[in-house]
Protein backbone atom coordinates (compact mmCIF):
# COMPACT_ATOMS: atom_id res chain seq x y z
CA UNK A 1 0.00 0.00 0.00
CA UNK A 2 1.35 3.21 -0.77
CA UNK A 3 2.63 5.31 2.24
CA UNK A 4 0.39 8.20 1.46
CA UNK A 5 -2.46 8.75 -1.45
CA UNK A 6 -5.92 10.49 -1.86
CA UNK A 7 -8.14 9.46 0.90
CA UNK A 8 -11.92 7.67 -1.49
CA UNK A 9 -13.78 7.04 1.46
CA UNK A 10 -16.09 9.65 1.71
CA UNK A 11 -18.17 11.43 4.94
CA UNK A 12 -21.89 11.90 4.19
CA UNK A 13 -24.00 13.88 6.43
CA UNK A 14 -27.81 14.21 5.91
CA UNK A 15 -29.11 16.52 7.09
CA UNK A 16 -33.46 17.23 7.65
CA UNK A 17 -35.51 20.04 8.04
CA UNK A 18 -39.24 20.75 9.36
CA UNK A 19 -40.58 24.22 8.21
CA UNK A 20 -41.47 26.19 11.21
CA UNK A 21 -44.79 27.29 8.92
CA UNK A 22 -46.10 24.58 7.51
CA UNK A 23 -46.30 26.67 4.00
CA UNK A 24 -42.99 26.43 3.15
CA UNK A 25 -43.29 22.55 2.46
CA UNK A 26 -45.06 23.32 -0.39
CA UNK A 27 -42.20 25.73 -0.97
CA UNK A 28 -38.79 25.92 -2.08
CA UNK A 29 -36.88 25.51 1.48
CA UNK A 30 -33.47 24.63 1.20
CA UNK A 31 -33.48 25.34 -2.69
CA UNK A 32 -34.33 29.04 -2.12
CA UNK A 33 -30.26 29.41 -0.84
CA UNK A 34 -28.48 31.62 -2.64
CA UNK A 35 -25.63 30.50 -4.44
CA UNK A 36 -23.20 32.56 -2.17
CA UNK A 37 -24.61 30.78 1.36
CA UNK A 38 -24.44 27.39 -0.57
CA UNK A 39 -20.03 28.60 -1.59
CA UNK A 40 -19.92 29.54 2.30
CA UNK A 41 -20.70 26.29 3.43
CA UNK A 42 -18.43 24.38 0.57
CA UNK A 43 -16.15 26.99 1.68
CA UNK A 44 -16.24 25.79 5.59
CA UNK A 45 -15.88 22.13 4.23
CA UNK A 46 -12.91 22.56 1.45
CA UNK A 47 -14.55 22.10 -1.57
CA UNK A 48 -16.08 23.69 -5.05
CA UNK A 49 -18.99 22.99 -7.02
CA UNK A 50 -17.61 21.61 -10.52
CA UNK A 51 -21.09 21.04 -12.00
CA UNK A 52 -24.89 20.84 -11.19
CA UNK A 53 -28.20 20.18 -12.78
CA UNK A 54 -31.87 20.07 -11.09
CA UNK A 55 -35.17 19.22 -11.33
CA UNK A 56 -38.69 19.94 -9.37
CA UNK A 57 -37.59 17.84 -6.81
CA UNK A 58 -34.08 18.59 -5.99
CA UNK A 59 -30.64 19.74 -6.91
CA UNK A 60 -28.08 17.70 -7.69
CA UNK A 61 -24.11 19.17 -7.50
CA UNK A 62 -20.76 17.38 -8.69
CA UNK A 63 -18.36 18.54 -6.05
CA UNK A 64 -14.71 18.62 -6.43
CA UNK A 65 -15.09 16.49 -3.63
CA UNK A 66 -17.71 14.43 -4.10
CA UNK A 67 -21.58 15.26 -3.93
CA UNK A 68 -24.24 17.33 -2.74
CA UNK A 69 -28.05 17.02 -3.16
CA UNK A 70 -30.41 19.98 -1.84
CA UNK A 71 -34.12 19.06 -1.35
CA UNK A 72 -36.84 21.63 0.15
CA UNK A 73 -36.30 20.05 3.57
CA UNK A 74 -33.50 17.77 3.08
CA UNK A 75 -29.64 18.31 2.58
CA UNK A 76 -27.13 15.57 1.75
CA UNK A 77 -23.61 16.29 1.47
CA UNK A 78 -21.03 13.76 0.98
CA UNK A 79 -16.76 14.75 0.64
CA UNK A 80 -13.74 12.44 0.04
CA UNK A 81 -10.25 13.24 0.87
CA UNK A 82 -8.90 15.54 3.68
CA UNK A 83 -12.27 17.79 3.55
CA UNK A 84 -13.54 19.26 7.02
CA UNK A 85 -17.61 18.12 6.21
CA UNK A 86 -19.01 18.37 9.76
CA UNK A 87 -17.81 22.10 9.45
CA UNK A 88 -20.67 22.46 7.05
CA UNK A 89 -23.32 21.56 10.00
CA UNK A 90 -22.95 25.24 12.05
CA UNK A 91 -23.39 27.15 8.93
CA UNK A 92 -26.12 25.25 7.14
CA UNK A 93 -28.59 25.29 10.75
CA UNK A 94 -28.02 29.17 10.01
CA UNK A 95 -29.09 29.77 6.59
CA UNK A 96 -31.82 26.99 7.35
CA UNK A 97 -33.18 29.41 10.40
CA UNK A 98 -33.33 32.44 7.87
CA UNK A 99 -35.43 30.01 5.67
CA UNK A 100 -37.77 29.20 8.52
CA UNK A 101 -36.76 26.11 8.88
CA UNK A 102 -35.61 23.62 11.67
CA UNK A 103 -33.31 20.72 12.02
CA UNK A 104 -35.15 17.45 13.19
CA UNK A 105 -33.12 14.69 12.25
CA UNK A 106 -28.99 14.21 11.39
CA UNK A 107 -27.02 11.47 9.76
CA UNK A 108 -23.63 10.90 9.62
CA UNK A 109 -21.84 7.67 8.26
CA UNK A 110 -18.61 6.84 7.11
CA UNK A 111 -16.40 4.16 5.92
CA UNK A 112 -12.64 3.45 7.53
CA UNK A 113 -10.00 5.82 6.09
CA UNK A 114 -7.07 4.43 3.81
CA UNK A 115 -5.05 7.40 5.30
CA UNK A 116 -6.88 8.28 8.84
CA UNK A 117 -3.07 10.13 9.69
CA UNK A 118 -3.98 12.44 7.53
CA UNK A 119 -7.65 13.44 8.30
CA UNK A 120 -8.16 16.93 10.13
CA UNK A 121 -9.78 17.94 12.64
CA UNK A 122 -12.71 17.53 13.71
CA UNK A 123 -12.31 13.48 11.62
CA UNK A 124 -9.04 13.12 13.08
CA UNK A 125 -10.67 9.88 14.88
CA UNK A 126 -14.44 8.82 15.42
CA UNK A 127 -14.54 9.40 18.65
CA UNK A 128 -13.68 13.56 17.85
CA UNK A 129 -16.23 13.61 15.03
CA UNK A 130 -18.66 12.65 17.42
CA UNK A 131 -17.92 14.95 20.21
CA UNK A 132 -18.02 17.54 17.28
CA UNK A 133 -21.61 16.53 16.25
CA UNK A 134 -22.38 16.68 19.58
CA UNK A 135 -21.82 20.18 20.17
CA UNK A 136 -22.93 21.22 16.79
CA UNK A 137 -26.30 19.86 17.08
CA UNK A 138 -29.33 21.96 18.32
CA UNK A 139 -30.36 19.93 22.49
CA UNK A 140 -33.77 19.46 20.50
CA UNK A 141 -32.43 16.17 18.67
CA UNK A 142 -31.79 14.80 21.72
CA UNK A 143 -32.12 11.03 20.87
CA UNK A 144 -28.75 10.37 19.68
CA UNK A 145 -26.71 7.02 19.14
CA UNK A 146 -23.04 6.60 17.89
CA UNK A 147 -22.00 2.86 16.56
CA UNK A 148 -18.69 1.43 15.10
CA UNK A 149 -20.53 -1.80 12.97
CA UNK A 150 -17.98 -4.05 13.31
CA UNK A 151 -16.44 -6.52 10.40
CA UNK A 152 -14.17 -8.96 9.94
CA UNK A 153 -12.08 -6.79 7.42
CA UNK A 154 -10.76 -4.23 10.13
CA UNK A 155 -10.22 -1.64 7.06
CA UNK A 156 -13.79 -1.82 6.39
CA UNK A 157 -15.54 -1.24 9.38
CA UNK A 158 -19.12 1.01 9.21
CA UNK A 159 -19.35 4.23 11.77
CA UNK A 160 -22.77 5.72 11.87
CA UNK A 161 -23.73 8.56 14.17
CA UNK A 162 -27.63 9.54 14.38
CA UNK A 163 -29.53 11.96 16.06
CA UNK A 164 -33.41 12.84 15.99
CA UNK A 165 -35.90 15.19 17.74
CA UNK A 166 -38.87 13.61 19.31
CA UNK A 167 -41.42 13.77 16.33
CA UNK A 168 -39.37 12.27 13.89
CA UNK A 169 -38.02 8.90 15.56
CA UNK A 170 -38.43 6.28 13.43
CA UNK A 171 -39.46 3.36 14.96
CA UNK A 172 -40.28 0.45 12.09
CA UNK A 173 -42.31 -1.01 11.48
CA UNK A 174 -44.97 1.63 12.82
CA UNK A 175 -43.71 4.67 10.92
CA UNK A 176 -42.11 2.70 7.65
CA UNK A 177 -40.18 5.21 5.13
CA UNK A 178 -40.62 3.98 1.78
CA UNK A 179 -36.99 4.99 0.87
CA UNK A 180 -33.61 3.45 1.50
CA UNK A 181 -30.13 4.11 0.91
CA UNK A 182 -27.55 1.91 -0.18
CA UNK A 183 -23.65 3.33 0.49
CA UNK A 184 -21.53 0.78 -1.32
CA UNK A 185 -17.61 1.16 -0.71
CA UNK A 186 -15.77 -0.52 -3.07
CA UNK A 187 -11.81 -0.94 -2.69
CA UNK A 188 -8.64 -3.29 -4.77
CA UNK A 189 -10.79 -2.23 -7.78
CA UNK A 190 -9.27 -4.40 -11.17
CA UNK A 191 -6.26 -3.01 -12.32
CA UNK A 192 -7.53 -2.66 -16.25
CA UNK A 193 -11.00 -1.53 -15.34
CA UNK A 194 -9.67 1.29 -12.97
CA UNK A 195 -7.17 2.43 -15.89
CA UNK A 196 -10.19 4.23 -17.56
CA UNK A 197 -10.85 7.10 -15.00
CA UNK A 198 -7.39 8.06 -16.35
CA UNK A 199 -7.78 10.83 -18.98
CA UNK A 200 -4.73 10.01 -21.53
CA UNK A 201 -1.73 11.81 -21.37
CA UNK A 202 -2.20 14.80 -23.63
CA UNK A 203 -6.19 15.27 -23.83
CA UNK A 204 -7.07 18.29 -23.78
CA UNK A 205 -10.94 17.76 -23.19
CA UNK A 206 -12.63 19.07 -20.54
CA UNK A 207 -13.57 17.36 -17.64
CA UNK A 208 -17.22 17.49 -19.00
CA UNK A 209 -16.36 16.29 -22.00
CA UNK A 210 -14.05 13.59 -20.12
CA UNK A 211 -16.48 12.50 -17.68
CA UNK A 212 -19.14 11.97 -20.50
CA UNK A 213 -17.30 9.65 -21.82
CA UNK A 214 -16.02 7.49 -19.01
CA UNK A 215 -19.76 7.26 -18.24
CA UNK A 216 -20.04 5.83 -21.68
CA UNK A 217 -17.13 3.62 -21.62
CA UNK A 218 -17.18 2.30 -18.35
CA UNK A 219 -20.27 0.96 -18.29
CA UNK A 220 -21.71 3.42 -15.47
CA UNK A 221 -24.46 5.02 -18.32
CA UNK A 222 -25.95 1.74 -18.30
CA UNK A 223 -26.73 0.81 -14.12
CA UNK A 224 -29.82 2.78 -14.14
CA UNK A 225 -30.76 3.21 -17.50
CA UNK A 226 -33.52 5.98 -18.10
CA UNK A 227 -31.38 8.64 -15.48
CA UNK A 228 -30.17 11.76 -15.96
CA UNK A 229 -26.23 12.07 -15.35
CA UNK A 230 -24.11 14.82 -14.74
CA UNK A 231 -20.79 13.58 -14.54
CA UNK A 232 -17.25 15.09 -14.44
CA UNK A 233 -13.74 13.43 -15.35
CA UNK A 234 -10.40 15.00 -12.89
CA UNK A 235 -7.00 15.70 -14.01
CA UNK A 236 -5.12 13.66 -14.32
CA UNK A 237 -7.60 11.02 -13.03
CA UNK A 238 -11.07 10.39 -10.84
CA UNK A 239 -13.97 10.83 -12.00
CA UNK A 240 -17.39 11.68 -9.85
CA UNK A 241 -21.46 11.30 -11.12
CA UNK A 242 -24.80 12.24 -10.43
CA UNK A 243 -27.73 10.47 -11.48
CA UNK A 244 -31.45 11.80 -10.94
CA UNK A 245 -33.39 8.66 -11.05
CA UNK A 246 -37.24 9.12 -11.36
CA UNK A 247 -37.39 12.44 -10.81
CA UNK A 248 -37.25 12.46 -6.68
CA UNK A 249 -34.24 9.97 -6.56
CA UNK A 250 -30.22 10.05 -7.06
CA UNK A 251 -27.47 7.44 -7.64
CA UNK A 252 -23.95 8.76 -7.07
CA UNK A 253 -20.39 7.51 -8.08
CA UNK A 254 -16.96 8.85 -6.76
CA UNK A 255 -13.65 6.80 -8.34
CA UNK A 256 -10.14 7.50 -7.25
CA UNK A 257 -8.78 4.94 -9.02
CA UNK A 258 -5.33 5.18 -8.35
CA UNK A 259 -3.45 1.58 -8.02
CA UNK A 260 -2.44 1.12 -4.21
CA UNK A 261 -5.56 2.63 -2.83
CA UNK A 262 -8.40 2.53 -5.30
CA UNK A 263 -11.56 3.09 -4.50
CA UNK A 264 -15.42 3.51 -5.49
CA UNK A 265 -18.22 4.35 -4.00
CA UNK A 266 -21.99 4.19 -5.62
CA UNK A 267 -24.43 5.27 -3.57
CA UNK A 268 -28.38 4.74 -4.20
CA UNK A 269 -31.79 6.28 -2.84
CA UNK A 270 -34.49 3.48 -3.83
CA UNK A 271 -38.01 2.84 -2.79
CA UNK A 272 -39.61 -0.36 -1.53
CA UNK A 273 -42.36 -0.09 -3.42
CA UNK A 274 -40.21 -0.61 -6.40
CA UNK A 275 -39.15 -4.09 -8.14
CA UNK A 276 -36.63 -5.09 -5.85
CA UNK A 277 -35.20 -7.34 -8.78
CA UNK A 278 -33.95 -4.23 -10.48
CA UNK A 279 -31.88 -3.71 -7.29
CA UNK A 280 -29.94 -6.67 -7.55
CA UNK A 281 -29.50 -5.83 -10.96
CA UNK A 282 -28.00 -2.28 -10.26
CA UNK A 283 -25.73 -4.60 -7.44
CA UNK A 284 -24.56 -6.40 -10.12
CA UNK A 285 -23.87 -3.78 -12.84
CA UNK A 286 -21.84 -1.85 -10.18
CA UNK A 287 -19.87 -5.07 -9.32
CA UNK A 288 -18.76 -4.98 -13.09
CA UNK A 289 -17.88 -1.54 -13.39
CA UNK A 290 -15.39 -1.60 -10.76
CA UNK A 291 -14.47 -5.83 -10.39
CA UNK A 292 -13.39 -5.05 -6.66
CA UNK A 293 -11.58 -7.59 -4.56
CA UNK A 294 -13.18 -6.09 -1.53
CA UNK A 295 -16.44 -4.60 -0.99
CA UNK A 296 -19.21 -3.28 1.52
CA UNK A 297 -22.79 -2.83 1.40
CA UNK A 298 -24.36 -0.38 4.06
CA UNK A 299 -28.64 -0.25 3.87
CA UNK A 300 -30.42 2.02 5.43
CA UNK A 301 -33.84 0.73 5.52
CA UNK A 302 -36.67 0.69 7.89
CA UNK A 303 -37.83 -2.69 6.55
CA UNK A 304 -35.69 -5.73 5.88
CA UNK A 305 -36.89 -6.35 2.29
CA UNK A 306 -33.74 -4.88 0.50
CA UNK A 307 -30.35 -6.00 2.54
CA UNK A 308 -31.72 -9.99 2.05
CA UNK A 309 -31.69 -9.30 -1.96
CA UNK A 310 -27.87 -7.82 -1.55
CA UNK A 311 -26.11 -11.22 -1.04
CA UNK A 312 -27.89 -13.08 -4.11
CA UNK A 313 -26.81 -10.21 -5.96
CA UNK A 314 -23.50 -10.74 -5.50
CA UNK A 315 -22.79 -14.33 -5.02
CA UNK A 316 -22.95 -15.38 -8.39
CA UNK A 317 -20.54 -12.80 -9.44
CA UNK A 318 -17.99 -14.53 -6.97
CA UNK A 319 -18.34 -12.15 -4.21
CA UNK A 320 -18.40 -13.82 -0.97
CA UNK A 321 -19.91 -12.68 2.02
CA UNK A 322 -17.58 -12.17 5.04
CA UNK A 323 -20.27 -10.66 7.27
CA UNK A 324 -23.25 -9.04 8.53
CA UNK A 325 -24.32 -6.72 11.41
CA UNK A 326 -27.33 -5.00 11.85
CA UNK A 327 -28.05 -2.31 14.23
CA UNK A 328 -30.98 0.29 15.50
CA UNK A 329 -31.02 3.88 15.22
CA UNK A 330 -33.44 6.24 16.21
CA UNK A 331 -33.09 8.52 13.49
CA UNK A 332 -32.53 6.31 10.48
CA UNK A 333 -34.41 2.78 10.94
CA UNK A 334 -31.59 -0.21 10.65
CA UNK A 335 -28.83 0.00 9.15
CA UNK A 336 -27.22 -3.53 7.94
CA UNK A 337 -23.73 -3.43 7.15
CA UNK A 338 -22.50 -6.32 5.21
CA UNK A 339 -18.85 -6.91 3.60
CA UNK A 340 -18.10 -9.03 0.60
CA UNK A 341 -14.67 -10.25 -0.70
CA UNK A 342 -13.74 -12.05 -4.39
CA UNK A 343 -13.63 -15.79 -3.48
CA UNK A 344 -9.62 -15.80 -4.18
CA UNK A 345 -9.00 -13.49 -1.71
CA UNK A 346 -7.82 -14.50 1.71
CA UNK A 347 -8.59 -12.37 4.75
CA UNK A 348 -6.96 -12.75 8.33
CA UNK A 349 -10.32 -13.77 10.55
CA UNK A 350 -8.37 -13.65 14.11
CA UNK A 351 -6.02 -15.74 16.43
CA UNK A 352 -9.71 -18.34 17.33
CA UNK A 353 -10.71 -18.50 13.82
CA UNK A 354 -11.69 -21.92 12.53
CA UNK A 355 -12.48 -23.72 9.58
CA UNK A 356 -16.11 -24.25 10.88
CA UNK A 357 -16.32 -20.51 10.37
CA UNK A 358 -15.00 -19.57 7.19
CA UNK A 359 -17.54 -22.69 5.92
CA UNK A 360 -20.08 -20.70 7.50
CA UNK A 361 -19.97 -17.48 6.07
CA UNK A 362 -19.24 -19.55 2.45
CA UNK A 363 -23.09 -20.48 2.79
CA UNK A 364 -24.07 -16.72 3.89
CA UNK A 365 -27.29 -16.88 2.21
CA UNK A 366 -29.01 -14.14 4.65
CA UNK A 367 -31.29 -16.08 6.33
CA UNK A 368 -29.48 -18.96 6.11
CA UNK A 369 -26.50 -16.77 7.86
CA UNK A 370 -28.58 -15.46 10.66
CA UNK A 371 -29.89 -19.34 11.67
CA UNK A 372 -26.14 -20.22 11.86
CA UNK A 373 -25.36 -17.11 13.67
CA UNK A 374 -27.79 -17.91 16.36
CA UNK A 375 -26.52 -21.70 16.59
CA UNK A 376 -22.85 -20.79 16.43
CA UNK A 377 -21.85 -19.57 20.57
CA UNK A 378 -18.10 -18.92 19.54
CA UNK A 379 -19.21 -16.74 16.65
CA UNK A 380 -21.24 -14.81 18.66
CA UNK A 381 -18.88 -14.44 21.18
CA UNK A 382 -16.28 -13.43 19.43
CA UNK A 383 -18.56 -10.73 18.10
CA UNK A 384 -19.70 -9.36 21.82
CA UNK A 385 -15.45 -9.53 22.34
CA UNK A 386 -15.10 -7.49 19.43
CA UNK A 387 -17.82 -4.88 20.60
CA UNK A 388 -16.52 -4.82 24.21
CA UNK A 389 -12.92 -3.76 22.47
CA UNK A 390 -14.50 -1.55 20.61
CA UNK A 391 -16.78 0.22 23.54
CA UNK A 392 -13.69 -0.35 25.37
CA UNK A 393 -11.51 1.75 23.48
CA UNK A 394 -14.14 4.86 23.23
CA UNK A 395 -14.45 4.31 26.94
CA UNK A 396 -16.25 7.44 28.95
CA UNK A 397 -17.85 8.71 25.95
CA UNK A 398 -21.64 9.06 26.63
CA UNK A 399 -22.50 6.67 23.30
CA UNK A 400 -26.62 7.31 23.79
CA UNK A 401 -28.86 9.42 25.77
CA UNK A 402 -32.44 8.17 25.73
CA UNK A 403 -32.95 5.34 23.53
CA UNK A 404 -31.61 2.11 23.97
CA UNK A 405 -32.30 0.73 20.43
CA UNK A 406 -28.69 -1.11 20.57
CA UNK A 407 -29.43 -4.74 19.61
CA UNK A 408 -27.26 -6.99 17.70
CA UNK A 409 -28.35 -9.47 14.73
CA UNK A 410 -29.86 -11.96 16.87
CA UNK A 411 -32.54 -9.03 18.40
CA UNK A 412 -33.49 -8.01 14.38
CA UNK A 413 -33.35 -11.40 13.21
CA UNK A 414 -36.05 -12.67 15.48
CA UNK A 415 -38.19 -10.50 13.70
CA UNK A 416 -37.40 -11.95 10.13
CA UNK A 417 -38.26 -15.18 11.22
CA UNK A 418 -41.07 -14.61 13.07
CA UNK B 1 -23.89 46.72 -30.85
CA UNK B 2 -27.98 47.23 -30.10
CA UNK B 3 -29.26 47.17 -26.67
CA UNK B 4 -29.85 43.63 -26.84
CA UNK B 5 -26.55 42.37 -27.96
CA UNK B 6 -24.57 41.44 -24.59
CA UNK B 7 -26.48 40.77 -22.39
CA UNK B 8 -28.89 37.37 -21.31
CA UNK B 9 -32.62 38.78 -22.70
CA UNK B 10 -35.35 37.01 -20.34
CA UNK B 11 -38.35 36.08 -22.45
CA UNK B 12 -41.67 36.51 -20.59
CA UNK B 13 -44.35 35.94 -22.99
CA UNK B 14 -45.44 33.61 -25.44
CA UNK B 15 -45.20 36.17 -28.22
CA UNK B 16 -42.11 37.78 -27.10
CA UNK B 17 -40.44 33.90 -27.69
CA UNK B 18 -41.89 33.40 -30.83
CA UNK B 19 -40.89 36.52 -32.18
CA UNK B 20 -37.19 35.83 -30.96
CA UNK B 21 -37.59 32.63 -32.69
CA UNK B 22 -38.93 34.37 -35.68
CA UNK B 23 -35.79 36.70 -36.05
CA UNK B 24 -33.68 34.22 -35.54
CA UNK B 25 -35.11 32.11 -38.69
CA UNK B 26 -34.40 35.13 -40.99
CA UNK B 27 -30.82 35.85 -39.23
CA UNK B 28 -29.20 33.05 -39.53
CA UNK B 29 -27.57 34.08 -36.02
CA UNK B 30 -26.68 31.69 -33.56
CA UNK B 31 -29.25 31.17 -30.77
CA UNK B 32 -28.47 30.03 -27.10
CA UNK B 33 -31.59 29.49 -24.90
CA UNK B 34 -30.96 28.81 -20.81
CA UNK B 35 -34.33 27.35 -19.44
CA UNK B 36 -34.03 28.04 -15.86
CA UNK B 37 -36.48 28.26 -12.98
CA UNK B 38 -36.16 30.87 -9.75
CA UNK B 39 -36.44 27.60 -7.52
CA UNK B 40 -33.06 26.23 -8.99
CA UNK B 41 -29.54 26.15 -7.59
CA UNK B 42 -27.89 25.05 -10.29
CA UNK B 43 -29.50 27.89 -12.42
CA UNK B 44 -28.24 30.75 -9.92
CA UNK B 45 -24.61 29.16 -10.41
CA UNK B 46 -24.27 29.24 -13.74
CA UNK B 47 -26.20 32.14 -14.46
CA UNK B 48 -22.97 35.10 -13.53
CA UNK B 49 -20.74 32.93 -16.47
CA UNK B 50 -24.11 32.83 -18.73
CA UNK B 51 -23.83 36.21 -18.39
CA UNK B 52 -20.15 36.66 -19.06
CA UNK B 53 -20.47 34.76 -22.06
CA UNK B 54 -23.04 37.21 -22.96
CA UNK B 55 -20.95 39.86 -23.08
CA UNK B 56 -18.23 38.04 -25.03
CA UNK B 57 -20.22 36.62 -27.79
CA UNK B 58 -22.39 39.37 -28.74
CA UNK B 59 -22.68 37.92 -32.05
CA UNK B 60 -25.03 35.26 -30.23
CA UNK B 61 -28.25 35.95 -29.16
CA UNK B 62 -28.90 34.47 -25.42
CA UNK B 63 -32.44 34.11 -24.28
CA UNK B 64 -33.75 33.32 -20.89
CA UNK B 65 -36.94 30.88 -20.39
CA UNK B 66 -38.12 31.01 -16.83
CA UNK B 67 -40.12 27.63 -17.23
CA UNK B 68 -42.93 28.28 -15.05
CA UNK B 69 -43.23 31.46 -16.22
CA UNK B 70 -43.79 29.73 -19.84
CA UNK B 71 -44.99 26.65 -18.91
CA UNK B 72 -46.07 25.49 -22.43
CA UNK B 73 -42.87 26.41 -23.74
CA UNK B 74 -41.08 24.23 -21.59
CA UNK B 75 -43.64 21.42 -21.95
CA UNK B 76 -42.97 21.75 -25.78
CA UNK B 77 -39.67 21.43 -26.03
CA UNK B 78 -39.11 19.08 -23.44
CA UNK B 79 -37.48 20.70 -20.81
CA UNK B 80 -37.30 18.37 -17.46
CA UNK B 81 -34.03 19.10 -16.04
CA UNK B 82 -32.47 22.43 -15.21
CA UNK B 83 -30.63 24.51 -16.71
CA UNK B 84 -31.08 23.28 -20.00
CA UNK B 85 -29.55 24.95 -22.50
CA UNK B 86 -31.05 24.71 -26.67
CA UNK B 87 -28.55 26.08 -29.52
CA UNK B 88 -30.83 26.98 -32.44
CA UNK B 89 -29.63 28.02 -35.46
CA UNK B 90 -32.44 28.66 -38.20
CA UNK B 91 -35.21 28.05 -36.07
CA UNK B 92 -33.63 24.07 -35.72
CA UNK B 93 -32.02 22.42 -32.39
CA UNK B 94 -28.39 22.13 -33.38
CA UNK B 95 -27.12 21.23 -29.65
CA UNK B 96 -28.44 21.02 -25.99
CA UNK B 97 -26.66 20.72 -22.78
CA UNK B 98 -28.35 19.98 -19.91
CA UNK B 99 -26.88 20.84 -16.39
CA UNK B 100 -25.07 23.51 -15.46
CA UNK B 101 -21.36 22.75 -17.08
CA UNK B 102 -19.09 25.62 -17.59
CA UNK B 103 -16.85 24.07 -19.45
CA UNK B 104 -18.94 21.85 -21.89
CA UNK B 105 -21.51 24.73 -22.28
CA UNK B 106 -18.48 27.23 -23.63
CA UNK B 107 -17.40 24.54 -25.73
CA UNK B 108 -20.78 23.96 -27.48
CA UNK B 109 -21.16 27.37 -28.78
CA UNK B 110 -17.57 27.74 -29.68
CA UNK B 111 -18.20 24.78 -32.01
CA UNK B 112 -21.08 26.15 -33.22
CA UNK B 113 -20.19 29.43 -33.94
CA UNK B 114 -16.57 27.89 -35.61
CA UNK B 115 -19.21 26.54 -38.13
CA UNK B 116 -21.62 29.11 -38.74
Amino acid sequence: MAVSGFEGFEKRLELHFFPDDPAVLTGMGLRQLDFESLEQVLRAVQCTVVSAVGNHYFDAYVLSESSLFVYPTKIIIKTCGTTQLLKSIRPLLHYACHLGLTLCSCRYTRGSFIFPLAQPFPHTSFKEEVIYLEESLPSNLCYRKASVMPCKIPSHSWHVFTASDEAHLVITPHAPDVLYTLEICMTELDRVLARKFFKRPGDEKTGDTAGKEMTELTGIGHINPGSLICDFAFDPCGYSMNGIIDGDRYSTIHVTPEDGYSYASFEFVGSIYDDLDDVAQVLKKVVQVFRPATMSVSTTCTSHEVWTRVGGALEPLGMKCRSCTVDEFPAAGNVVFQTFTTRRKKIKVGANANSRDMRRADVCRPFRFILSYQKDKKTRKRKRDMEKAKAKRIKGFKWEKKLDVNREIIGSSKNLLD
Amino acid sequence: MSVEEGQVLGVHTVEAWNEHLQKGNESNKLIVVDFTASWCGPCRFIAPFLAELAKKLPQVTFLKVDVDELKSVAQDWAVEAMPTFMLLKEGKIVDKVVGAKKDELQQTIAKHLATA
